[in-house]
Parts: structure tokens; sequence; C-alpha cells
């Protein structure tokens, strides 16, 4: 795999570090009752979120799931405005009305976060279609996890991407479980890239755990959607670290599967390895980086913890087309 | 100092019950000893000890109602004090 200059290697690097911390104070501070409306922790599956992100234009659009801070963080949203968000606080992205799963902005196409499973990818496709019709040079992400792939309307909007040949990309965001249901056990033929092929795009299995690998194959569906050769699919498995929830006790995975993942795929400490082999920096450079994240994170959350919730009058707001303005 | 508190889980917990204190203040505990039993909406749930050390004061008596997020007693590291 060929790597990137040092800075955007460096960057990248960084990124996944920033949501690796940002996700683990998130998680408790939830667990001390700071979060409104629970939240979701995305620790693992940083690879997934900086390597898709990071092949796309400013932009480009993405629709993402319940599980959505390492999306929203890697689409160049701050720590700050995301932490305000999970508080509820009025200088939160969503104005904090919208909390851990309705991150959102569209003015800067990020199409939001939201409850319902698999629903990423319809929104996105809609998005899909309005840069389709407007003529527009961007691509639309719909990101989901293995859980959405059961569910028809996911097909349903796969299937008129394919037909109208929209400039969309769907990422399976591939945990491996769906709460605590193995995708192994549900998964009909047993491979999601087949499935997808059988719609007639482009689709792969790829390693969610390397970030590089997942930048390479969004780079390229992207070239080929703004090429007009319509949507591809990308299934890139990854691995959360924490349940499905914070503060889940599951019983449904071994302690051993998880120590597993964690000692031999981790997506941060393999491209630290690959940084510091290929000379972009070394420990003292990468403890350095570790070290701002840890105040980047900190001051996120004495922002939030600062800010003030937000006006009752404000309720209503960002609620219809009207108000938002939206500019695809 | 580590502080055992009643843990905020799921979408909206709000209280737990206390029901049993399995450490008196001033006892020796360990990793992974059960310190407290609380009971939630949902469950009950036993709260271990993430660190070696000696337990401070109660804070709440059984059967009291906790807010979640609320400290129930802390474990203290040789030398420390409560507050």
């Amino acid at each position: 795999m060929t790597i990137p200059d040092k800075k955007t290697s460096l960057g990248l690097l960084r990124q996944m570090m920033v949501i690796r911390d940002f996700e683990e104070t998130a998680d408790k501070l939830s667990l001390r009752g700071k979060v409104s409306g629970g939240m979701h922790n995305s620790s693992g599956q940083e690879a997934v979120a900086v390597g898709v992100l990071s092949a796309l234009a400013p932009l480009d659009v993405i629709a993402t799931t319940h599980r959505s801070h390492h999306h929203t963080l890697a689409k160049g949203f701050t720590s700050r405005e995301i932490m305000a968000e999970l508080f509820t606080r009025s200088t939160g992205i969503s104005g904090g009305r919208g909390a851990s799963m309705h991150l959102g902005d569209v003015t800067k196409g990020h199409f939001g976060g939201n409850g319902i499973v698999g629903a990423g990818v319809g929104i996105a496709m809609g998005a899909a279609l309005g840069i389709q019709q407007k003529g527009d040079k961007k691509v639309s992400v719909g990101f989901i996890g293995d859980g959405g792939m059961n569910t028809g309307r996911t097909w349903e909007a796969v299937n008129m991407a394919v037909i109208w040949k929209l400039p969309l990309i769907v990422v399976v965001d591939n945990n491996q479980y769906a709460v605590e249901t193995f995708v192994g056990r549900v998964t009909g033929g047993g491979d999601l890239a087949k499935r997808a092929e059988g719609f007639g795009m482009k689709a792969f299995n790829i390693d969610g755990m390397d970030v590089l690998e997942v930048r390479k194959y969004v780079s390229e569906a992207r070239e080929r959607a703004l090429a007009g050769e319509g949507p591809s699919f990308i299934n890139a498995l990854t691995y959360r670290y924490y349940g499905h929830n914070v503060g889940e006790k599951g019983q449904y995975r071994t302690q051993e599967e998880i120590d597993t993942w964690k000692s031999t795929k981790d997506p941060i400490d393999h491209f630290t390895a690959v940084v510091i082999e290929n000379g972009y920096a070394d420990q003292a450079a990468i403890d350095e980086m570790r070290a701002s994240v840890r105040a980047e994170i900190e001051d996120a959350v004495a922002f939030a913890d600062a800010s003030p919730e937000p006006d009752i009058s404000t309720i209503y707001d960002d609620i219809d087309s009207g108000k938002l303005g939206v500019q695809l | 100092m580590e502080e055992i508190f009643v843990p905020a889980l799921g979408m909206a917990m709000d209280n737990a019950v206390l029901l049993e204190w399995l450490k008196q203040p001033g006892d020796q505990v360990n990793v992974g000893d059960i310190v407290a039993v609380i009971e939630t909406d949902k469950t009950t749930l036993d709260l271990p000890a993430e660190t070696s050390g000696v337990l401070g004061k109660h804070m709440y008596a059984v059967n009291d109602e906790v807010p979640a997020g609320n400290t129930l007693c802390v474990v203290l590291a040789p030398g420390e004090a409560e507050a």
C-alpha cells in the first residue's frame, strides 16, 4: 500500500487518536450521567471513519448512523462542538437539540446521524439524486452498520442508485455485532459484497482496521462516481471495543475475542508502526501527538461544561427546509 | 482515589436503589472486589473496585435511591485521605 506524504499521514494518525480519546472520555462522562440520552462508543472503528472521510472532498455528503462521533470528527467538525452536543449545550453542532445520535450540519455536507437502523443509506441516496439532478461534482456516502444489511429499505435505496447511476458510496462500518447478534449468524449467503454485486454495482470486502486500505477503496469509488459510473459498495470489517451502548453489560463476546482484536488489529497501533517505519515520526513525536490530543479533548470537555443550555425559543429551529436553506 | 459511583446505563436511567454494602468503611479492598450492589430499573448490578486500597465512608445507606452518576464511596490509595 502506498503511504501518503508525511503531513497527510500524520494527519490521519492524529485524527484516529482524537476519535479514540474523545470516545473513551465521553464514555466515562456518559456513565456519570453527563451525556443526555446515552451514546454509542466507536472505539476500534477509527480507521473506517478516517479512511473514508480523508478520501472525500470537504462538501461531499455523508449520512450516518446511531454510532456517528467518529464519522463526524473525521469530517472535520471540532471535538468542542461535538462534545458540547453530547452535553446538549447551545454551542453543540446541532445547537444542543440533537445529542449524540443527531450530529449533523447540512450546510457542510453532514446529513446527520439518526436512530433508525439502516436509514443512512436511504438519506445518502436521496442526497446523491440531488447531486446528480443539479450536476454537482460531488459524491454522497451512506454509512450503515452490519445490522442494517438485513433491512429492506437498504436494498431499495441501493437498487435505485444502481439504475439511476447515482454518485453514492455505501460504506458498511461492519463491527460484526448488531447489538448482540453476530453478523455471521444472520447473513444469508455469508458475503455482503457478493450480495451487493447482485444489484449490479462494484462491491468489495476490505480491512476496516487499515486506514490506508479504506482510503484507497473510497478514493477509487469516488472517481467512478464522479465519472458517472454509479454507486459502489464497501464492506469494511472492523471491531468495536466497547458495548453497543455505553454501560452495556454484554455477555455475547468472549474477553479473549475482544483482547485479540485490540492486541493484534488495533488501527492506531498499526498505523503508528507504519508512520514510524516510514521515518515520518519517532516515538517522541508520537508521544507528543498523543499529549496534544489529550489536551484537545480536555479542552473540549471544559468548553462543553461551561456552555449554556439552548434557549427554549430555539426549539423549532432547523426542523424545516425553509429554515435550513438546504443547498446541495 | 477511585470513586465508586452509580453508572448511568441505557437511554434514560434516573435512579438506582442501593441494595447492599459488601465492604465497610476502613475495609481493605482489592481490584475486582464487589463493594456494593444496586438495583436499576432493569437489573441488579454489582459494583466492583477497579483499584486496591481502603474503603472510605458510605455516602448512602441501604435502600436509598441514588441518582445516576452520584458517588457511593471512594477507594483510598495508601497515603490518601477523604476530602
